[in-house]
């Protein structure tokens, strides 16, 4: 029994960094441009599959591979920037308007890496073989990484966003564009490098769930999904609040698929979802917007 | 006279549709026109939450999967007459469109379209999981046919079909124009330009938002059913990406806000899509088409690409 919970808590362990590291992206574009990105999934996406041509395809090993599909990532994730978002800043509708342009843009990548890449089913090694045993439950190393790697990065984002200017100056541009550009800040850089920043993450991501899940041009959908939900329990208005409801929606899900089964799993999530929206609007963590 | 001037064009599309069948025989020319109908019902009553009232709704494919599974279980598992199916879409996408109403009506921006979104997440994974009702991942096949009498719908090459799709469309259009029309219609354009405002002079909120949703639902429901009794078949993408893409598309090329915009532009693309599938090599770049030309009527004609053609139309024809 005891060894069960404890397998599941693992597992939701690695579900949870995995939304983690999703939706910190999520919340990084959107305190800093109010913009919800909806082609973030299929960032990851990207690439997952650049980092198969160049590790896979072309034999530059799995490092390269996965330097070159996170950097990718964030090329297009600065490309979509420019031409998607750019347009429609100071838009009454802008809010509205991004979220179109960024799902077409999500449209436009999955179908270009159809066209690419193939319908068949492809795979990235790991990055360590082997397996680790965390007390008695058994996950692969390269899980064990991503669920080691995650707080680091996020520790990593909030250090950035804290303590150096570049980061302090997405911030100033979140709460103020006005005024940020007043003393000085470039507001349409802070724009970009808020983009490249989050499309990396996704990137990151992709490529390290490219060992672990099929890579095929919707696996970006179900992470996105899912992180959608995270944000909503967290809100989100905060780094902290949004990597804490990712970890306890990966957890809650562990425990649904342990006690529901995998098929009552989404639909319970969803409902949770659904209920906790009614009775806080903004979110369990998040207490302003 | 001004009344006159106001339905001639309608109209007059509408006398044409109503004379394509004695042209076209070929009947997939007839299968176009009949998924365009629908798609033109999903848009335009889209368009009444999204466009009129200015709710960020992502959910409105919800309704018309809800519409297709209802009609599809009531006609196939419980013999209902396939007539009656159909119809019974409207009143199941209502009572979901009120479920979802209910947490949206005091959210605000993008909570509300991450909430309308993830409630067709909901619809789809319920779907997916009670396959023994509805078929899971594969869907439900061999729905029962129209038949009225003796006479089987299925002859006379979709004979019958078009002239049901264009029926339910004409009076959904009416249903939307009389909503628009009415004071409860002007109370919604109110509530999208300025909710304070609307707020002050007594207008509630919330309520013409949950009013709004519930409203859409009714026809894109029917259109729902339609859909599986006319196919024959209820599936699980009709709450997916794709579907969702189309048919938004649709809403902005035509311009959210107007009422003959979203169906113009409904028929357009779905014959446009087709026939970029007949070209070799285009059968997934059709859709990085559609979305291309989606942002680039963002970017360049936000009021849709029928308002660029207003200045054209006499001003007594002007419809909005």
């Amino acid at each position: 029994m005891i060894d069960t919970l404890i397998a599941t808590l693992v597992s939701g362990l690695v579900l949870g960094s995995l939304y983690a590291l999703m939706a910190s992206g999520l919340s990084v574009v959107w305190t800093t441009l109010g913009v919800f990105n909806f082609s973030h999934g299929a960032l990851m996406m990207v690439s997952a599959f650049v980092a198969w041509t160049v590790s896979e395809a072309l034999g530059l090993g799995l490092l390269v591979g996965i330097a070159a599909g996170t950097l990718s990532a964030a090329l297009v994730g600065i490309i979509i920037e420019r031409l998607l978002v750019r347009p429609f800043y100071g838009d009454r509708n802008m809010l509205l308007i991004t979220v179109m342009t960024t799902l077409a843009a999500m449209i436009i990548l999955e179908k270009s890496a159809l066209i690419i890449w193939g319908a068949r089913l492809k795979q990235l090694p790991r990055l360590i073989e082997g397996e680790i045993s965390i007390f008695g439950a058994t996950i692969s190393a390269h899980e064990a990484l991503l669920v080691a790697l995650a707080p680091l990065l996020l520790i990593a984002i909030w250090q950035f966003t804290v303590r150096s200017t570049v980061g302090r100056s997405l911030r100033a541009v979140g709460q103020n564009q006005e005024s940020a550009s007043l003393i000085g800040i470039d507001v349409s850089k802070a724009f970009a490098i808020a983009f490249g920043l989050s499309a990396a993450l996704a990137g990151l991501t992709g490529a390290l769930l490219g060992s672990i899940r099929f890579i095929t041009p919707t696996m970006g959908s179900e992470p996105l999904v899912k992180a959608m939900i995270v944000v909503i329990f967290g809100g989100l208005g905060s780094l902290g609040a949004t990597a804490g409801a990712a970890y306890v929606i990966g957890i809650i899900e562990a425990l649904l698929i342990l006690w529901l089964g995998l098929y009552w799993t989404p639909f319970a999530l969803f409902l949770l979802m659904i209920v906790v929206l009614v009775f806080r609007p903004n979110g369990i963590f998040g207490g302003r917007e | 006279m001004e009344t006159m001037g106001r339905y001639t064009l309608p109209v007059l599309a509408l006398v044409v549709l109503a004379f394509v069948p004695m042209v076209v025989e070929a009947s997939f020319t007839r299968h176009l026109f009949i998924i365009a109908f629908i798609y033109a019902i999903i848009a335009s009553n889209w368009n009444l939450s999204l466009g009129h009232c200015g709710i960020f709704n992502f959910g409105h494919l919800t309704f018309f999967g809800v519409g297709s599974y209802t009609a599809a279980i009531a006609a196939k598992t419980y013999g209902v007459d396939p007539w009656v199916a159909i119809l019974l879409g409207g009143p199941a996408a209502a009572v979901a469109a009120f479920l979802m109403a209910a947490p949206v009506a005091r959210l605000k921006g993008i909570y509300v379209v991450l909430v309308t979104f993830a409630f067709g997440q909901l619809a789809m994974q319920l779907v997916l999981s009670q396959s023994d009702i509805t078929g899971g991942a594969q869907g439900m096949v061999r729905i029962p046919y129209l038949r009225l009498g003796e006479y089987s719908f299925l002859k006379d090459y979709k004979l019958g079909y078009y002239y049901v799709a264009l029926g339910l469309l004409v009076v959904s259009t009416i249903f939307i124009k009389l909503v628009i029309d009415s004071p409860f219609g002007k109370s919604l354009k109110a509530v999208r330009d300025s909710e304070e405002y609307a707020a002050a002079r007594g207008v509630s909120v919330s309520r013409q938002r949950v009013m709004v949703l519930v409203l859409s639902a009714i026809f894109t429901g029917v259109a729902g059913g339609f859909y599986s009794i006319y196919l024959r078949v209820a599936s699980p993408e009709v709450f997916g990406f794709g579907t969702l893409s189309l048919a938004l598309s649709m809403v902005l090329i035509g311009g959210a806000g107007t009422i003959y915009g979203p169906i113009a532009a409904a028929i357009a693309l779905t014959f446009a899509t087709e026939a970029l599938a007949g070209v070799r090599g285009l059968e997934e770049a059709r859709f990085i088409v559609i979305a291309v030309a989606m942002i680039l009527v963002l970017r360049l004609a936000p009021g849709g690409l029928l308002r660029l053609f207003e200045p054209l139309v006499p001003k007594a024809l002007r419809q909005r």
